[in-house]
């Protein structure tokens, strides 16, 4: 759960890029670190611990400082999750103490299995770790548009977004940033309006 | 989901001690609370020539890594982790279901050492959670000064 740190006065939140293998939660990571605005010194490293093929074999890490809210620092941990099938495991242990999620789905028709599968085991491995998707804010973020067999939006919204509350998606090419900051900062927008409506967060 | 209780500053403060204390006592070079999430709480000792915030996100992600495997060697936890440098060495304690201590030390000390004054360390730790977990175990935060009608711009694409 996010953390209030009272003494320092910052505000630290868990967001996590989930889907499907090769859907580019990755390169969401990469185009956020590379094009963020930021003031001097308040980005971090991207950590990549990837295998020789630049497959996702742990996890992802790119904090990153945003701008004061009220003399809060805001500090975003932003993770991604290995989408292979095998690395289950890990992905329970990426989501632990997550505050948001942003669900990268890729937009191939022939893809579309593997987005639902990997949705549904997104929603087992929350209740892995007794949590409820329904109560945790997310986006979907439907990537790889500029390819030429991609299956329309309306479709994927059928598939992927079509629970009793519907969240917000949006369109992306992320290895061209489009959709990327648009994505991150909706999710920012619904973590922390949940915050101020629930004050679930806790000092530190 | 466990979470962490509401801490306060004096909380906080009580953390910075035990820390200071344990880097006095076995000349470490840095100790942090992080938690299992992957957030640091606090740190005290040499915090500049580290990454801090990348430590307490990989090390939280290994220890957990190593709880699960302790898991399948039907173990219920591996409590401790150590890991051994050649100018650094790192050790990972558990101190609640929440918590991590984690202390980095230059290798030619004794993880022996480490260990022993580690233990009691995280114990008082685990203490003054529990404080807090009895102060105020439903408290939330109102956090209606903060004004993010707008997050729009939160993050700006340059």
């Amino acid at each position: 759960m996010a953390i209030i740190n009272q003494a320092t006065k910052e505000l630290q939140v868990k967001i996590v890029y989930y889907g499907p293998a090769m859907c580019g939660k990755t390169t969401n990571l990469v185009q956020v670190h590379d094009h963020v605005q930021t003031a001097a010194g308040n980005k971090g490293k991207l950590v990549s611990l990837a295998t020789s093929s630049d497959r996702t074999l742990f996890f992802d890490f790119l904090p990153i400082e945003a701008m004061s809210i009220k003399g809060f620092k805001t500090k975003f941990q932003l993770y991604t999750v290995p989408g292979q099938v095998i690395y289950n495991t890990t992905r329970q242990l990426v989501l632990r103490g997550v505050d948001g999620i942003v669900f990268v789905a890729d937009s191939q028709y022939e893809k579309m299995q593997e987005n639902v599968e990997s949705f549904q085991n997104l929603e087992d491995n929350l209740r892995s770790l007794k949590q409820n998707l329904a109560d945790i804010p997310y986006v979907l973020q439907y990537n790889k548009r500029d390819l030429p067999n991609v299956a329309p939006v309306e479709y994927m919204e059928f598939l992927l977004n079509n629970r009793e509350v519907q969240v917000p998606s949006f369109t992306g090419v992320a290895h061209k940033c489009e959709g990327v900051f648009e994505t991150l900062n909706m999710i920012t927008r619904m973590l922390l309006n949940k915050y101020i409506s629930q004050g679930t967060p806790q000092y530190a | 989901m466990p979470t962490l209780p509401q801490l306060i500053e004096e909380d906080i403060q009580q953390f910075d001690a035990v820390l200071q204390d344990l880097l006095e006592r076995t000349e470490a070079t840095t100790g942090l609370i992080v938690d299992k999430g992957g957030f640091l709480i606090t740190s005290r000792g040499d915090g500049e020539q580290f990454d801090l915030t990348t430590i307490a996100a990989l090390a939280s992600g290994a220890y957990m890594a190593n709880q699960t495997i302790a898991n399948l060697v039907h173990e219920t936890n591996f409590n401790n982790v150590y890991q051994q440098g050649e100018k650094y060495s790192m050790f990972c304690n558990c101190i609640d279901e929440h918590c991590l201590l984690i202390v980095i030390f230059e290798a030619h000390l004794s993880v022996g050492v480490v260990k022993y004054f580690a233990k009691p360390a995280a114990f008082q730790i685990a203490t003054q959670i529990e404080a807090a977990h009895k102060r105020a175990p439903d408290a939330g935060l109102d956090l209606s000064v903060l004004n993010v009608a707008d997050t729009s711009d939160f993050f700006k694409k340059r």
